[in-house]
């Protein structure tokens, strides 16, 4: 696409005057591999002071897999949803929109539930309550009362129980975020950003009784998945990203940049001024509000693999690729039972002290489990579809019984 | 001003009047009957490190008390934050309070019935002293104490830790603040306590 074109489209939310054609849904693999990749990452993170948290992609650069998660979730809930309601209106996509909310916020309380019981397992099993504060559930335990209510309402977060109630929040939005993008990504963007950049200087958050505010502050994390919905928008409208070469060295510029500042032990521009920003992002620490290099990386690597690995590209249907992109396709179902499989995951490290059998022994176990459970319910959908509710063996059976 | 974690909110405190930092507002009132003595808790429970230096200017440092005690490390310890991280965190929060002009002991982590389930726990308690050291800053020995505690016998390990294995419980916080009020009360006025050693980095 013409940078002309791409401007107009940042304007006015269409690359010319003409009214905007959206082409045909079809899946994009990358969105579900790269989706499944950070799932699996995440897994792994979960479960601190394991060996291959070490390799993870935060030791390597300002975003991690959460980044990547939140884009690709504005991207996706774009396509679907966003589709639903150019196609059937804006009533029916809320609609949809709500019934998925309602789906995300139980399978949120199921975690929650069978994290604590498993965690208030271990804790007894093994007399060890460290289990507890890992998870900082000590205050919820405390005071069940409270506790369960503001489970209820969101407003208490375990740790590693954070993402879900920030993509309950940012879908809850998505309506309103894909009307405003529609009209004009750059206005959209911009009200965006400044909200984002209130909630970093102001420390406007919601409410986390586990903590000073949520981890994932939504406030700010709703500019990457606004970004995630531009970026849908243009595969909705069949636009390429823009040819700009120029940007291809500063984006592979950046990732280099990047990793030397987050693999250094103190700070490699020997600039005095940015000590402390290079303290908190080795640190880790510019999660909550979503620091800026995060944004800057987590785009700059998303140009580079739009660039380097078009939609059509054969790597994409590698046999070996095929279930992380089940994965990925069923996000939710997969990231809840990744959740559950690190907490476990983590008592297990600790039980055997961190010996690196039982550690690559969970690694490889959970792995094969997500990737099974994403393959099978991959499976599952296709074989629904393929036999419809009230069509032949299902209602073979009722007539028989009769 | 007590910072830290969940031992210093009372984790497993029977009531609020259990804690360490409420025991010892009342010793040190007992020992120094003609100074006006406030502790005020500023634990929160599952904190890094990294948490409380966040918190320490509005929680530490702008209500200008004479004394900080910065109770950390654990959760550090548990979530394997790195060791060199962590000494540079804790170089930035013991420097703030120094340049505030505050006096700063740190308290070290506790002592655990099985330590083996964490390999790194003992580094994470070495970083704790050495940084506490390069600084002259004072560490409250927590670990020997209920390490020597559960030798003696005095407690059953479950009236040390209480159930749950790791928090203290009420006999165990009034001991420890006891000793800390020891400590405080004869740095004050010169006395030489009954145990000298708390008030000093001893292991």
């Amino acid at each position: 696409m013409h940078a002309s074109r791409f401007g107009h489209f940042l304007m006015f939310g269409r690359p010319d005057a003409s009214v905007p054609q959206l082409v045909p849904a079809q899946r994009d693999l990358r969105i579900d591999i790269i989706r499944g990749l950070a799932l699996l990452i995440i897994f792994i993170n979960h479960m601190p002071g394991h060996v291959l948290a070490g390799f993870t992609p935060h030791n390597f650069g300002f975003s991690d897999a959460a980044d990547a998660f939140v884009l690709l979730a504005g991207i996706s809930a774009t396509l679907a949803y966003g589709g639903l309601i150019e196609r059937k209106g804006l009533r029916t996509g809320t609609l949809k929109i709500l019934a998925r909310l309602r789906t995300l916020y139980l399978a949120h309380l199921a975690v929650f539930l069978l994290v604590c019981a498993i965690v208030a397992t271990a804790v007894t099993r093994t007399q060890n309550p460290l289990y507890f504060e890992a998870l900082n559930v000590q205050p919820f335990f405390a005071d069940l009362t409270q506790g369960v209510l503001r489970a209820l309402a969101l407003s208490y977060q375990p740790n590693f129980l954070d993402i879900l109630p920030l993509y309950i929040v940012l879908l809850a939005l998505l309506p309103v975020l894909y009307l405003a993008v529609r009209f004009s990504p750059a206005l959209a963007l911009a009200f965006s950003a400044a909200l984002w950049q209130t909630a970093s200087l102001t420390g406007l958050n919601l409410p986390n009784a586990a903590g000073a505010g949520w981890y994932f502050n939504p406030f700010a994390w709703q500019f990457l998945f606004c970004l995630g919905i531009v970026i849908g928008r243009m595969a909705q409208l069949g636009l390429s990203a823009p040819l700009l070469r120029g940007l291809d060295l500063l984006a592979a510029g950046f990732v280099v940049f990047a990793l030397l500042v987050k693999t250094a032990s103190g700070n490699p521009l020997g600039i005095a001024a940015l000590d402390d920003w290079i303290f908190h992002i080795q640190i880790g620490a510019d999660k909550t509000n979503l620091g800026a290099g995060r944004v800057l990386h987590v785009m700059a690597l998303a140009w580079l693999l739009i660039r380097l690995l078009p939609r059509e590209s054969g790597l994409l249907r590698l046999q070996a690729l095929k279930p992380l992109a089940a994965m990925g396709r069923h996000s939710l179902e997969i990231f809840c039972a990744g959740t559950v499989l690190s907490i476990i995951g983590q008592i297990v490290l600790v039980e055997t002290s961190h010996a690196l059998g039982p550690q690559l022994l969970v690694a490889a176990l959970g792995g094969i489990i997500l990737m099974g459970l994403g393959m099978f319910l991959t499976w599952y959908q296709s074989f629904k579809r393929r036999a419809p509710a009230g069509s032949a063996p299902a209602s073979g059976l009722p007539a028989q019984l009769s | 001003m007590a910072l830290g974690s969940s031992t210093t909110e009372g984790s497993g405190a029977s009531s609020p009047e259990k804690t360490y930092p409420a025991v010892l507002q009342e010793e040190l009132k007992r020992r120094l009957p003609d100074t006006d003595v406030r502790v005020i808790n500023k634990g929160v429970g599952g904190q890094s490190a990294y948490d409380m230096l966040l918190r320490m200017d509005a929680d530490a440092i702008e209500p200008r008390p004479s004394l900080v005690i910065w109770q950390t490390v654990v959760n550090d310890a548990i979530r394997h934050v790195g060791e060199e991280k962590l000494a540079k965190i804790l170089r930035k929060g013991i420097s703030k309070v120094g340049e505030a002009g505050i006096d700063l002991v740190m308290m070290d982590l506790q002592w655990l019935p099985r330590e083996d389930r964490y390999p790194k726990y003992d580094d994470y308690r070495a970083v704790l002293k050495n940084t506490a050291a390069e600084h002259g800053v004072s560490v409250f020995p927590r670990y020997a104490m209920m390490k020597s505690w559960a030798r003696s016998k005095q407690f059953t390990e479950q009236e040390l830790v209480g159930m749950d294995g790791l928090h203290m419980v009420d006999a165990s916080y009034r001991c420890l603040a006891v000793r800390l009020a020891d400590g405080i009360a004869s740095a004050l006025t010169g006395a030489k306590p009954e145990m000298a050693e708390t008030s000093k980095p001893t292991n």
